[in-house]
């Protein structure tokens, strides 16, 4: 028979890293660290603490001893322990097969869910995980998918995974010592590229990059000389984190002869190129990195980014947002399967059009005409005839204009101090030229061409 | 034994349009510096926008535009079909060398599926500037197009796409009610595949000349946002 213990700080803020993992595994054997709670297999543990109030006042006295506030909740199942323990006060034990009873009540933000589905749940106005559980299943399936159904399963005290057991993560760290010590910089950078091509092919190995490198000098006076560089993206490749050591050791170098080196990588998830084998590769990130750093350089870090229309009216509301390559297909995933409830889950926002559903590779949308916009409006004398358009004078384009429709009214924000109101026309010049001129009540504009 | 039922096309779909532009979609050679050449109002710039929808919805990768002269559209852009969060847009405020500067960056930077240099008028633009930009995707997968007013003789580019403006379509008859489109000609004013790795791609070869495109390119503001007819 399987039994969870749930082990929750009482104000998780104030809890140092690592401390409650502590208490944990100096009574169980098996441990998962769930980052916001603690899960220990209290199964088999009578033997040596008692039955599950003792235990439970043991491991309370234990983090209280660490100076530990926590709230202890045993179940056979994660999500049951973990309710206990958050709705419950000191020590709350769920007898064995009593996991979904003890669920029902709850409330559905305590179960882990993802946000469409849990968007779905509230909307049918499911509050408790007992009426999620209490929902026919055939139903549920063909409403909400798989996940619905897993949902369900968990709502009803199942916990169809067994418990993680906690392992110490591998330490990336190299050190090397020097009895005749090192006077001068090239030996010490060498000595830490070697080190760094070490960590960069062990990371390599377990999948991961290091987006941090701490190093230490011990000098031959007994000071230590430290530092420290974040890349501005994970690194695996060891001749960019020597050449960055070097950098950094450079500008600050060791007051002393060097005795001992010491270096240390921060390992993180590096984030895959190509996510499966049929998709595109996405921009090395530290190839990217490098050439947004130089393009800001070259043109202005207010001029680069991705084209964000704003939510107005007002002609050309464009703006840059932060450039990140999203993963490939992202899209083509959410939209690969029909939604079984039409409008639920879409974006009801400030957008001003809604986001094109992504298409099959041999499907391209019709042809549709492109602006190019002058920015800013280029001025422009235009001769009028019964109050149309006939001949236009400008910088960039002038001529007589031999057809022409409008004007096309817009305005806007007259609730505030930027208010704006313009009359478009779509005119064309006797060379062919389709263009867009605007009045803005006091002027007129050559606001942009068709091409 | 069931009836054979046989489905129109509703009115207004015309399956060889979207066939023709897909065909020449798939025209443009990774690896290769390609060039539309087009006047104003000749649908090179629509051409460009309905090769970026078709890469950014496809999934098919990343694109960056250059923009020298400040240009582009989002709002056509989006209207096209692109994923504008696929897009990576620099601007270059008219500043020629920059705006080469940028593309060079850009095109030697892995992972990108399509690099467009968006020059328009600009120019001259230097021969050795065309030289490094084709050296700069030459084994790569990434497509690289510079769009121009005027062809620049000695131009290393492999496809040469010249847009031709046949003219507007307006709707409503004597008074003019609305501009629809444009009618543009596409044709293919240099094809030199066989200068590619590929062996598959030698067929390109003795096809210059030939292939030619008559598109439509549809208004698709409209109704315009916010509008009312003025007086």
């Amino acid at each position: 028979m399987t039994r969870v213990a749930c082990l929750l700080a009482e104000a998780p803020a104030v809890v140092p890293p690592g401390a409650l993992l502590q208490v944990a595994l100096a009574h169980s054997p098996r441990v998962e660290d769930a980052e916001t709670c603690i899960y220990l297999d209290a199964a088999g543990l009578e033997g040596l603490f008692g039955a599950e109030p003792e235990l439970g006042a043991r491991l309370r006295d234990a983090a209280l001893a660490a100076g530990l506030s926590i709230r202890v909740g045993f179940a056979s199942g994660r999500l049951a322990a973990l309710v206990a323990a958050r709705l419950g006060e000191g020590i709350a034990i769920v007898e064995p097969d009593g996991d979904a009873a003890a669920l029902a009540p709850a409330p559905l933000t305590l179960l882990p869910l993802p946000e469409e589905l849990a968007t779905r749940l509230e909307r049918w106005g499911i509050c408790t995980i007992g009426e999620l559980a209490a929902l026919p299943t055939a139903g549920l399936f063909e409403r909400a998918g798989a996940e619905g159904v897993r949902a369900q399963r968990l709502a009803r005290g199942e916990d169809p995974h067994p418990l993680g057991s906690w392992r110490p993560g591998p330490t990336f760290e190299e050190s090397v010592e020097c009895e005749w010590g090192l006077e001068t910089l090239e030996p010490v950078v060498e000595r830490l590229g070697a080190m760094a091509a070490r960590l960069c092919a062990r990371l390599g190995a377990r999948g991961l990059a290091a987006d941090g490198f701490e190093w230490t000098c011990r000098l031959a006076d007994g000071g230590a000389h430290k530092g420290a560089l974040t890349p501005a993206v994970p690194l695996t490749e060891s001749a960019a984190v020597t050449a960055l050591l070097r950098l950094a050791l450079e500008a600050r170098p060791p007051r002393g002869i060097v005795r001992t080196v010491t270096l240390r990588a921060r390992p993180t998830r590096a984030g895959a190129a190509q996510e499966s084998f049929t998709d595109p590769s996405r921009p090395s990130p530290r190839f990217l990195a490098a050439t947004m750093n130089r393009l800001v350089a070259l043109v202005g870090p207010d001029r680069i980014g991705a084209p964000a229309l704003l939510d107005s009216h007002r002609p050309d509301a464009v703006g840059l947002g932060a450039y990140a390559p999203p993963s490939p297909r992202r899209g083509a995933h959410a939209f690969a399967s029909p939604s079984p409830l039409r409008g639920e889950g879409r974006v009801r926002g400030p957008r001003r059009r809604p986001p094109n559903p992504p298409r099959d590779a041999s499907v391209v949308a019709a042809p549709v005409l492109a602006l190019r916009r002058f920015r800013p409006p280029v001025p422009a004398a235009v001769t009028l005839a019964s109050g149309r358009p006939v001949a236009l004078r400008s910088s960039r384009l002038a001529g007589r204009i031999v057809a022409g429709v409008g004007p096309w009214r817009a305005s806007g924000e007259w609730w505030t101090t930027r208010v704006w109101l313009q009359d478009e026309w779509d005119v064309e010049l006797a060379d062919g030229t389709l263009c867009r001129l605007a009045h803005d009540g006091s002027a007129w504009h050559l606001a942009g061409i068709y091409d | 034994m069931g009836v054979p039922i046989e489905s129109s096309p509703p009115p207004g779909w015309e399956r060889e349009r979207i066939d023709g532009l897909l065909g020449l979609l798939g025209l443009f050679p990774p690896g290769r510096l390609s060039e539309i050449v087009g006047s104003r109002s000749s649908g090179a710039s629509s051409l460009l926008l309905a090769l970026i929808a078709r890469i950014t919805t496809a999934g098919d990768g990343q694109v960056a535009f250059v923009d020298a002269t400040d240009a582009l559209d989002p709002a056509s852009t989006a209207a096209a079909g692109a994923d504008l969060s696929a897009l990576l847009w620099v601007r270059c405020g008219g500043r020629l060398r920059v705006a080469l500067g940028a593309a060079d960056l850009l095109a030697r930077c892995p992972g990108f599926a399509l690099v467009v240099l968006d020059l328009d008028d600009l120019g001259p633009v230097p021969a050795s500037a065309y030289i490094r930009l084709q050296r700069a995707v030459e084994d790569t997968d990434t497509i690289l197009i510079v769009r121009v007013a005027r062809h620049r003789e000695g131009s290393p580019a492999s496809l040469v796409l010249t847009t031709r403006r046949l003219g507007p379509q307006w709707m409503g008859v004597r008074p003019l009610t609305r501009l629809s489109g444009l009618r543009s000609e596409v044709s293919i004013a240099r094809l030199r595949l066989s200068t590619l790795s590929s062996p598959g791609r030698d067929q390109g070869e003795g096809r210059e000349g030939e292939g030619r495109w008559t598109i439509n390119w549809t208004l698709e503001d409209w109704p315009r946002d916010n509008w009312s007819i003025g007086a």
